[in-house]
């Protein structure tokens, strides 16, 4: 009876828990009608914001808040055109980090474009055929399998992660953050930090103008043989490597010096390949 | 004009003021401009200390040959601007307390000028040889920044000031390779972009400052 007793108190302790443990976190759904093209805007401190596409012709947004401290208000223009999500601080509370996040899962339908600001907030885009400006300080950006779309990205110190992006236009500026981009093509991409490295993988393709450029971050790029560029590499002190057999070019806007410029073009030249770096490294290598 | 010259004429300099050539390093590198700066002070302080009476010959004798021996005045050397550099001639009563006091500024003149080492060399940038951020003073615009972004979380206050420092020491660098070739087109890109980084970090920040 003693055992039967002991199990009886541990499963009804355990049946309390899970529920008082819920009960912390208050989940939310909205479902909002968007006008085709319109854009929703996230604003949200910290926490997550997960975006990806819907066939539907609504926006859907589930947001999870973990304490009562904050709030998310959401408007909506009376177009439709503009739907806003906003989390804030209840007034006259002091909500701890933890307390103060909010994570998002949002749906927009193809062609809808989303606007997402955050200071710590983690932001991931998954599978989407839409406009993306997407601005943190310290968290964290992923932006994947995205075509056919403008993705603007602002960063002070957060990583930023680029994979199967194409035909779209990206512009990427970190001051302290790194730039990661795998399989990202379109007819331009742009990538920008003070300190931080950006590395790229891929083979330019499409025709595009890629262009990199640090301060003292170095800059990698990996391509395959195959690759069509015409490269354009300069850094003022810092040190050039490639392993590409590349036809250096005879004239250009600035003359070739061992080991910290260099013009040239692999295959028939077709993307342009810029690559600036005031005293960072810049390396070309086989993928 | 590079440091070492300088640092050659410095006597000449503290005498008698600097030509334009020696006035415009002063006003492009900070190091010999705080030197300058210090030695000022050092005199200027040293003249405070000392009483009104001038040392004995032995006395000014025993600072020419100091000054000779540290390589700071040179044996028949003529200065830069044809003046010749004279000691002054001293009177004839001088405490023993302003005979310390002046040994002691020489001594301090000439800790000074040793210890200094111009960490430039030509060509110089700040990021050259360093992995550490330069260590610029925020300017009022700046200030303004970091107090939008002062109730965020220590992380992101911390992040905000050192891509401040950064993107100051991307500007400092990409002015100095303009003015050093204002006709190279990557110079002048690489101004540009320092500027756009640092209109990011305001334009950022100030979201902080609106929400």
């Amino acid at each position: 009876m003693t055992k039967l007793n002991y199990a009886a108190t541990f499963g009804l302790a355990v049946a309390l828990a899970v529920p008082a443990m819920w009960a912390a976190e208050v989940h939310k759904e909205a479902r909002l009608d968007i006008a085709p093209g319109g854009s929703v805007n996230i604003f949200n401190n910290g926490g997550s914001v997960n975006l990806h596409s819907d066939a539907g012709k609504q926006v859907v947004v589930v947001y999870t808040m973990h304490s009562d401290k904050v709030e998310v208000d959401q408007t909506t223009t009376a177009d439709k055109r503009r739907a806003e999500f906003r989390t804030h601080v209840i007034a006259d509370q002091k909500p701890s980090p933890e307390e103060a996040r909010v994570d998002y899962d949002v749906s927009v339908p193809k062609g809808v474009g989303v606007t997402v600001s955050g200071a710590t907030a983690t932001i991931v885009a998954d599978n989407m055929n839409s406009d993306l400006t997407l601005s943190t300080d310290t968290g964290q950006v992923t932006v994947r399998n995205v075509y056919r779309s403008h993705i603007t990205v602002h960063s002070v110190a957060a990583p930023v992660t680029l994979s199967n992006i194409t035909n779209g236009t990206v512009d990427v500026t970190t001051s302290t953050g790194t730039v990661e981009m795998t399989s990202v093509f379109g007819p331009k991409v742009k990538a920008g930090t003070t300190s931080g490295n950006i590395t790229y993988r891929g083979d330019c393709a499409g025709g595009g103008e890629y262009s990199f450029a640090t301060h003292s971050g170095a800059i990698d790029v990996f391509m395959p043989e195959t690759a069509s560029v015409d490269l354009s590499a300069h850094t003022e002190t810092g040190a050039l490597q490639t392993d590409f057999a590349f036809k250096a070019k005879d004239h250009n806007y600035f003359t070739n010096k061992q080991g910290s410029s260099f013009s040239g073009t692999s295959n028939s030249g077709l993307s342009s390949l810029e690559l600036r770096s005031f005293s960072g490294k810049i390396r070309v290598k086989k993928q | 004009m590079n440091c070492q010259q300088f640092h050659e004429v410095l006597p000449e300099i503290l005498e008698n003021g600097g030509n334009e050539e020696e006035e415009g390093h002063l006003r492009a590198c900070p190091d010999c401009a705080v030197l300058v700066q210090d030695l000022d002070y050092i005199g200027t302080q040293a003249k405070l200390m000392m009483p009104m009476h001038d040392p004995s010959p032995r006395v000014w004798e025993g600072i020419e040959q100091s000054l000779r021996r540290e390589g700071l005045l040179q044996e028949g050397r003529t200065p830069r601007l044809g003046n010749v550099m004279v000691l002054p001639h001293p009177a004839q009563n001088w405490t023993v307390t302003g005979w310390i006091m002046a040994a002691a500024a020489v001594l301090a003149f000439a800790a000074v000028l040793i210890g200094y080492h111009p960490k430039l060399q030509t060509g110089e940038f700040s990021a050259q040889n360093s992995a550490a951020p330069s260590t610029a003073v925020f300017d009022g615009d700046d200030q303004q920044v970091l107090s939008q972004v002062s109730h965020q979380e220590p992380a992101v206050r911390q992040a905000y000031e050192t891509s401040l420092r950064e993107v100051n020491a991307y500007i400092v660098d990409a002015r100095q390779a303009v003015k050093q070739a204002p006709e190279d087109t990557v110079a002048q890109e690489h101004l540009a972009d320092a500027y756009q980084q640092k209109e990011m970090l305001y334009q950022m920040a100030s979201a902080h400052g609106l929400q």
